[in-house]
């Protein structure tokens, strides 16, 4: 009995191990490429265990002479406005949605799908000439305008699912006790539904940090560009040094991987229980 | 002042009609309990009372004051939620204190980040925290006002709800089943502690229950209420000597009051073909009221079972179920001899008769005795409308 029980502990051991190790290695040779000189790595000379001499190698891009770090910046701003922008809109049509009858109300949720349904690329001549007639071709803050469009929504479904959960009583307590709609959202409804206002800023900032097309297309100006535009600048017509792109690709992950992480302590269930019954 | 006034009260959801036509003044001060089964429309009474629901019709005031229209908050109303809406992630001295928070907000602390910096700086004012603490003292709650509502039991979170409900003062007190989520000892204690409260605060609650125990203990006025519809206004000892009709008769009281279908036969009352011995002047009664058929009320405890005798009205029965409840014994009876009536299923339950004994008495099931009441503990009822039949 005992071995065989020792079995399935050892099956499962191996099974989690090849599952690691199946999303772990592209992290590791992302890693080990950054690390290898690029004449090695086009003289097929990859090496399997990495050279630890060269592990300061892994930032060689902020020392380049590309403003990675400026263009990491702009990333920032983009994300982190696109976050914002598209959690305060996002709580307010999520509220709306769980807690009023208005007319139009089926249309508009359809609308927040639609905006799912759209292929990016498909509108991204008419959003151009659009962003032109307003100027906002080459600022950041058109990147984040467009972002939201496509991030909100994603975020007001999210929120809305979890706000139906938050009993009745509780508002009309609130309102009892003197609160108005706004107050009742900020009050009541904004804690409550932390763990998924933590999930939706998580999308949401991965949304603006992530995105290529639009940051592309509509920034002309190197300094304005985005790490992920400037991370793709890399790859050159005739050179593309490996080494500095997989250099870019680790530094351009760990601001995420930081913010996931931070968010990640919040998501948390179990705020509501013991409010109501007993 | 904060007398109640309802004025032809309805409310539909539609075509559905939930109350109509409910009227009643109730004084200040009063202790008014709604008591109906459930889905009759306590709850959305009590909501239309709070400015939580619409009123759909008719008019409502409290003192002089029509308030169809003023927000839950002009109200200046307390409401202690069934499930007590605590908020979950606040301190119980949050949840206390935010009443009285709210009280002193002005129009610019709604916004967003201000209110918080000033919420928290209220709760920090000498005369409110003065007022937390006094009130959380009075509900024995001081120890635990730095907890969060899912760390409490059932009674303190009832506590906590109580407390809040009475930090800010209102004029009146509204409780919707606030007892119905505990167990029944913690029941018996809230019971007495909400009526300690009533007494100590001096103002009109309106207490919403299904409970009859919880009505006639606490109520100094009662309205029981039955598909939206008001069937009798009164006080506990009003509404239990005389009620109204078959329906009030059979909701107050546990078990519920007796009721015999009687049919006048020569000169005698029969209940199915058991006549009721010595029933000669009712019958002689019911007749005179022009009817040969009523509806003869008697509650369990004043039926006796084996005793005839002097001038008691007495109907040949037989046990069926006995239940020893240690100080007292209910017995269920069937009238006629052993075997004349279907036991099984739901016949077993069906013109089934309750005695209310004390616990000494021995009984065994399916032996045959005798129902006895005296003449003064029969109410009569029109067997038609339920309406009590005054004789
Ligand atoms: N929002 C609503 N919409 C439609 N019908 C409702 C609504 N609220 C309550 N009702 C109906 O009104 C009736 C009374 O409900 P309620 O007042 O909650 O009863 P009680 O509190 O006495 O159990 C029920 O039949 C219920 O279905
Ligand atoms: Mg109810």
């Amino acid at each position: 009995m005992i071995g065989r029980r020792n079995l399935s502990i050892g099956v499962r051991t191996l099974l989690a191990l090849a599952l690691v190790i199946l999303a772990g290695f592209p992290v590791f040779w992302m890693i080990n490429t950054a690390m290898t000189p690029v004449g090695d790595l086009y003289a097929n000379n990859q090496r399997i265990v990495p050279d630890f001499s060269r592990t300061l190698n892994i930032f060689q891009v902020l020392v380049s002479d590309s403003p990675f770090l400026r263009w990491l910046g702009n990333s920032a701003l983009v994300a982190g406005g696109t976050t914002m922008l598209s959690l305060l809109l996002a709580c307010l049509a999520a509220y709306a949605l769980s807690r009023y009858k208005f007319v139009g109300k089926g249309l508009m949720t359809f609308g927040f799908f639609a905006t799912q349904m759209l292929p990016e690329a498909l509108l991204i001549v008419p959003l151009y000439s659009m962003f032109m007639t307003l100027g906002l071709l080459n600022e950041l803050y058109g990147l984040v305008l467009v972002n939201t469009a496509f991030a909100m929504p994603v975020a007001v479904f999210l929120l809305k699912s979890a706000m139906d959960t938050v009993p009745y009583e509780i508002e009309e307590s609130a309102r009892v006790d003197g609160c108005n709609a706004l107050t009742i959202l900020q009050v009541m409804f904004i804690p409550l539904i932390a763990p998924s206002l933590a999930a939706a800023a998580v999308i949401t900032f991965f949304d603006g940090w992530n995105e290529y097309l639009f940051a592309t297309t509509f920034i002309h100006d190197t300094a304005n560009w985005v790490a992920s535009t400037g991370l793709a600048s890399f790859i050159g017509e005739f050179t593309t040094p490996l080494d500095m792109v997989f250099s870019g690709a680790i530094v351009f992950t760990i601001p995420a991987a930081i913010f996931f992480l931070l968010m990640q302590r919040k998501i948390v269930a179990g705020l509501t229980a013991g409010s109501v019954k007993g | 002042m904060a007398s109640l006034t309802f004025d032809a009260l309805s409310k539909s959801y539609g075509a559905n009609t939930v109350i109509s036509d409910f009227s009643a003044t109730v004084d200040d001060k009063e202790f008014l309990v709604l008591l109906g089964p459930s889905g009759c429309g306590k709850s959305t009474m009590l909501r239309m009372v709070a400015g939580l629901t619409d009123i759909s019709s008719g008019t409502l005031k409290f003192g002089d004051d029509v308030v169809n229209t003023l927000t839950p908050k002009q109200r200046n109303i307390a409401f202690v939620f069934q499930s007590y809406a605590l908020y979950p992630h606040m301190t119980v001295r949050a949840n206390i204190a935010f009443p009285l928070i709210m009280d002193n907000f002005r129009w610019w602390y709604h916004l967003p980040f201000v209110g918080a910096v000033m919420r928290s700086r209220l709760l920090k004012r000498p005369d409110i925290k003065a007022k937390i603490e006094r009130t959380a003292e009075m509900l024995e709650l001081t120890d635990y006002l730095q907890r969060r509502p899912k760390a409490l039991s059932g009674g303190q979170r009832q506590r906590v709800a109580v407390a809040r409900s009475i930090i800010r003062e209102p004029a009146i007190y509204l409780f919707d089943e606030p007892l119905s989520n505990l167990d029944a000892k913690l029941r018996m204690q809230m019971r007495a502690e909400i009526s300690a409260l009533h007494a100590r605060v001096q103002k009109t609650f309106v207490y919403v229950t299904h409970d009859q125990v919880e009505a006639m203990t606490m109520g100094t006025r009662i309205i029981v209420m039955n598909e939206g519809v008001v069937q009798q206004y009164g006080t506990p000892a009003e509404i239990y000597s005389a009620p109204a009709n078959e329906f009030v008769a059979r909701f107050i009281g546990s078990p519920p009051m007796n009721i015999f279908a009687a049919t006048v036969r020569d000169g005698l009352l029969y209940v199915g073909d058991v006549p009721v011995q010595n029933s000669g002047g009712w019958a002689a009664s019911v007749v005179a009221l022009g009817l040969q058929t009523v509806s003869l009320g008697v509650r369990a405890e004043k039926i006796g079972l084996d005793s005839p005798g002097g001038d008691l009205l007495s109907i040949e029965a037989h046990t069926l179920v006995v239940e020893h409840l240690g100080a007292e014994t209910i017995v269920g009876v069937k009238t006629g001899q052993v075997g004349a009536t279907v036991d099984v299923g739901v016949g077993a339950s069906r013109g089934l008769h309750y005695a209310r004994i004390a616990g000494e008495e021995q009984f065994t099931t399916n032996s045959g005795c005798r129902i006895t009441f005296a003449s003064d503990a029969v109410h009569l009822f029109d067997p038609e409308t339920g309406k009590r039949l005054e004789h």
